[in-house]
């Protein structure tokens, strides 16, 4: 064997060696499943329910009126609505909840976040007539904003979610966040006693304006809730996990 | 000076290196190769009459790990089970995942995605990483991320978090409660019930 041929050897053992070990190691840190050292990491997602047995009559009564009442009438609203209309519908009243995501961000000490949901406000009132475009999906910097609300501002603040709540016709919620709600409703310019600033702005039209938003919502906000709902094995457990996921996940943003 | 030997061992070392990396696939070309596949069954113009939950099983029997998925979803209780037991949940919770994961899609248009570079989530567990992705589907953005884990050569999906809401997560609330009041038997039982019921993937 001449000495180049040997060396060449010895070199891809000791490559081959190496690559074993390190594979090995890899085997080795695969969790055995009989191990009981493996850390758990979904241990900690938990909430307190003392009110179960009144959280789960009003979500069956929701789910009654989910079923016959709102997914017929959010059916036949998409039948009849272009789709281009509904998404400008629902751009509009997401671009008007501009203070609540502003406010917010701010209290919660995100300025950037303030300031870029000022700008994609802008950009849309302006150029997106009123609202009803939403352009600033254009811009890469305001086209992924988390948007922030009361109750995740709590949240940030560390006060605690308090225990499960579903609310009629909401739906779930936590103490927290039903506090959060009526920040948010005051942050709503359509909350602003526009009956005495604006002369045409009487009850008949505050109602239209309720009813379209809320409609509009709908088909959005049902689907979500039924893919929760669907082939779940205890559809209230599993609305109610997914509902503290979706919260907690939104404060970390 | 003779470098012969020290090139001979470089030209060794980067052969077992070309080598260990064609072996190895790497977990994002993995999940980009698991969501080509399922997009492309999912979205396939010409029609069939046979399920998507059913189209779309041999797929997710190759890039997930429904042992891991099952062993995390029941939790501690998982060492309580018989191996026999083990096997049995592990086939019904594969059966309740597939045709979950199935109902998510909606006839319409194909979502766009967009991929993040793979992380490591705990240090101290390296098989582990974590992939983002944003999915673009009718002009809304969703966040979705994937968890893999290293089984052997190959990197395996074990959970789907869709906008902060865990797959594992949230079938490990609803099955602990029937686990903590009935063991073992009572978590194939309701495994066994909500197959049975009806369902349009």
């Amino acid at each position: 064997m001449t000495p180049s041929l040997r060396t060449f050897i010895t070199g891809a053992v000791f490559s081959f060696a190496t690559v074993w070990s390190a594979q090995a190691q890899t085997m080795s840190v695969t969790p055995n499943p009989a191990d009981s050292d493996e850390p758990d990491e979904y241990a900690s997602v938990t909430v307190s329910d003392p009110l179960e047995p009144m959280n789960r009559a009003v979500f069956k009564f929701n789910n009654g009126l989910y079923d016959y009442v709102l997914r017929p009438v959010g059916k036949g609203y998409v039948r009849v609505t272009p789709k281009p209309v509904r998404k400008g519908i629902t751009n509009f009243f997401n671009n008007l909840r501009f203070p609540i995501r502003f406010v917010n961000s701010a209290l919660q000490g995100k300025f950037q976040r303030a300031g870029l949901e000022t700008g994609k406000f802008a950009v849309n009132t302006v150029a997106g007539i009123g609202g009803l475009i939403r352009v600033s999906d254009a811009v890469p910097a305001l086209a992924a904003i988390s948007e922030e609300d009361t109750g995740q501002t709590f949240g940030v603040w560390r006060v605690g979610k308090g225990p499960y709540l579903v609310l009629p016709f909401f739906g779930p919620s936590t103490v927290r966040d039903t506090t959060g709600m009526v920040g948010d409703h005051f942050l709503n310019p359509l909350n602003w006693n526009l009956k005495h600033n604006i002369d045409w702005y009487d009850w008949k039209v505050s109602t239209g304006v309720t009813v379209v938003n809320g409609v509009n919502s709908l088909p959005g906000a049902i689907a979500a809730y039924d893919a929760l709902r669907k082939d779940a094995l205890d559809p209230y457990v599993a609305v109610r996990s997914a509902y503290i996921q979706y919260r907690e996940a939104a404060i970390q943003k | 000076m003779n470098l012969r030997p020290i090139k001979n061992i470089l030209l060794a070392s980067l052969f077992a290196v070309v080598t260990l990396h064609a072996a190895a696939v790497e977990p994002h070309e993995m999940l980009k190769s698991a969501v080509d596949e399922v997009l492309a069954i999912a979205y396939r113009s010409d029609p069939t009459t046979v399920r998507l939950s059913e189209r779309i099983r041999p797929t997710l029997n190759k890039y997930f790990n429904f042992e891991a998925i099952t062993r995390r979803a029941i939790g501690p209780g998982w060492r309580q089970f018989t191996a026999e037991q083990q096997k049995r949940a592990t086939a019904l919770f594969s059966d309740v995942v597939i045709r979950n994961y199935a109902d998510r899609f909606e006839a319409g248009d194909r979502p766009g995605i967009t991929y993040s570079p793979a992380v490591i989530p705990d240090s101290k567990r390296p098989s582990l990483r974590e992939l983002a992705t944003t999915i673009d589907y009718s002009g809304k953005k969703y966040s979705v991320v994937y968890r893999v884990e290293q089984s052997g050569d190959n990197w395996r999906i074990y959970d789907v978090i869709i906008e902060g809401v865990s797959m594992i997560a949230n079938w490990r609330a609803q099955l602990d409660p029937i686990y903590q009041k009935g063991g073992a038997p009572a978590v194939i039982k309701s495994l066994e019930q909500t197959l049975s019921l009806p369902f349009s993937g």
